[in-house]
């Protein structure tokens, strides 16, 4: 039987619902060589900054338990270079896969700037802006404050037509209701979710291991953690969700997808395996056949639940 | 270590390295893979590397078996450029992987380097009949403890007056002493950087080291190998 992944989902059609996460797939091109970029739904770009950002120094990356922690510190070549020398490439080389900008500032006005330097550009489908990123300074304001919030996605829908995606953080009490408040901004899509924050201890040095400090955690670490957020914000709201945190193989998605996402994105596990996200793109397809399901659509959000319950209070 | 991929063996450069980790179908097993050095390649398409055990991640490596299948990247990064200058390596632990190959690849030329080698103890040192097998050389063997070879840091080989190119892989402490050697007598020297890496393509950026200009430079593309002036070595 022909399965459909996804149709009409940012106003697009997604040959696949398996996108490769933000900073895990550079701008694309470093893939390019390793699998075929154009049989996946598609690609989130490493972030995009106004100006240039030289990133954190050394180690900026470890593996941690069922997982790995990094502060890379949205090392890019600003928006100026991303035009120049990244987006070109993108425009040229990837014709069936979609892509998403991810675009991060320290004020709605670098965000502002960002997506009005870009909105005139080709070879983009949309953006996905970063809130949420753990590893720099501020770097999760937006995301933990419910009125900065409101006032940077509302700049930003003000500035752009294509579709807007907020890359949200696990790091809130409960992410439906930054779920809500980024649909009544006007949003298009959500992206659940980023890194949690976290840290390694060098014992024989008595240091942070990683040189900012403290990192974002990714891996098979945070599914479930995922899994949840994508959840409640399925509940909160009604706006497209890309499922993303800890995605290794098809099992991994469909949880996500049952719990509402309609895409999701594979970070780490490509580290681990450069065509996992071909892997769970062929999973799901597995699935959607072998259960008789004629659309991905189907599928979105059918999780069976009593009433949704109010988040658990910490145990203990 | 050996591993069977005829594709990797038939392209790689010493200094170039492969990652080498478990996949994601096996449960129970979530590794990163880890960057190796190729240590050597076959013409029946093995691909050799060095492989000591540190962490879990190690751990893990060292417990796969004949017969059992891993993931190879690679070849990966930019490896040593000699030319027709004698060579002097300078290996520490197991940087001595890279030196294996450009020696057994000189040998096969019918030309002979100077091969330090260095560790902690006796006891840590590879079986220095293979490691003949394996580079057509005979190592010169430096021992922190005096238990083999000669005591003394491996660096204390080195001859000021020589005109040598010098190549070094080690521990940073060791690249460190190598690159003040250097610097301070006008020695060429290139050096095969480690650094904690995600991906080993370029593309998580995680694995930097700062370069002379002040920059952070992937060592997955950028290096491994560098020249010497190319980095900032004032960093710790």
């Amino acid at each position: 039987m022909t399965v459909t992944m996804c149709q009409g989902v940012f106003g697009a059609e997604f040959q696949s619902p398996v996108l490769l996460a933000s900073g895990t797939c550079g701008y694309g091109q470093e893939y390019a060589d390793l699998i075929p970029l154009n049989q996946i739904g598609g690609i989130v770009t490493k972030a995009v900054s106004l100006e240039p950002r030289p990133g954190n120094p050394p180690h900026r990356v470890a593996e941690t338990p069922e997982g790995m922690i990094n502060a890379i510190g949205l090392e890019n070549p600003g928006l100026a270079g991303f035009v120049g020398e990244k987006l070109p490439w993108l425009r040229e080389h990837l014709s069936q896969a979609h892509v998403f900008v991810n675009v991060v500032g320290r004020s709605i006005g670098d965000f502002v700037e960002v997506v009005a330097g870009l909105d005139e550009e080709q070879g983009f489908l949309g953006y996905e802006i970063n809130v949420s990123c753990p590893n720099v300074k501020g770097g999760t304001m937006f995301g933990t404050d419910k009125v900065a919030l409101a006032e940077l996605v509302t700049a930003i829908r003000a500035e752009t037509e294509r579709p807007l995606v907020v890359k949200l953080t696990p790091n809130v009490p409960d992410v439906g209701d930054y779920a809500r408040i980024c649909q009544d901004a006007g949003a298009d899509g959500l992206s659940a979710i980023n890194t949690f924050p976290g840290m390694v201890v060098d014992i024989d040095q008595r240091v942070p291991l990683i040189g900012n400090q403290s990192g974002g955690v990714s891996g098979p670490a945070i599914l479930p953690m995922g899994v949840y957020a994508t959840w409640r914000a399925r509940q909160a709201c009604t706006l497209p969700i890309m499922g993303i945190g800890g995605i290794r193989n098809a099992t991994d998605a469909i949880q996500y997808i049952l719990a509402g996402a309609c895409l999701v994105q594979v970070g780490t596990a490509s580290f681990v395996d450069p065509y996992a996200a071909m892997n769970v793109h062929e999973g799901i397809q597995k699935y959607l056949t072998e259960n008789g399901i004629a659309q991905l659509s189907d599928l979105v959000g059918s999780l069976q639940t009593e009433e949704a319950p109010t988040p658990p209070a910490p145990s203990g | 270590m050996e591993f069977h991929s005829p594709e990797i063996a038939a392209i790689s450069q010493p200094g170039q390295f492969v990652m080498l980790g478990l996949g994601l179908d096996r449960p129970g097993t979530w590794l990163l893979p880890r960057p190796f050095s190729v240590g050597w390649t076959g013409e029946d398409g093995a691909i050799g590397i060095l492989l000591r055990t540190y962490g879990e991640g190690t751990l893990a490596l060292s417990r796969l078996r004949c017969g059992e299948e891993a993931l190879l990247l690679g070849p990966l990064g930019r490896g040593f450029e000699i030319d027709d200058r004698s060579i002097e390596c300078v290996a520490g632990g197991v940087g001595l992987a890279p030196f294996i190959f450009l020696a057994a690849r000189e040998a096969a030329a019918g030309r002979r380097v100077r091969l330090l080698y260095g560790e902690r103890d006796a006891g840590a040192v590879f079986d220095t009949d293979t490691l003949g097998d394996l580079t057509g050389h005979e190592p010169e063997i430096f021992t922190e403890d005096g238990g083999a070879g000669r005591l003394g840091r491996v660096t204390a080989g080195l001859d000021p007056e020589s005109e040598t190119l010098l190549l070094g892989c080690g521990p940073t402490p060791m690249l460190h002493a190598l690159a003040a050697f250097a610097l301070e007598n006008g020695r060429d020297l290139q050096v095969s950087v480690e650094e904690h890496m995600g991906c080993g393509i370029g593309t998580c950026q995680g694995c930097v080291v700062q370069s002379a200009d002040g920059r952070w430079v992937k060592a997955c593309i950028e290096g491994p190998v560098f020249s010497v002036g190319e980095l900032d070595w004032s960093l710790p």
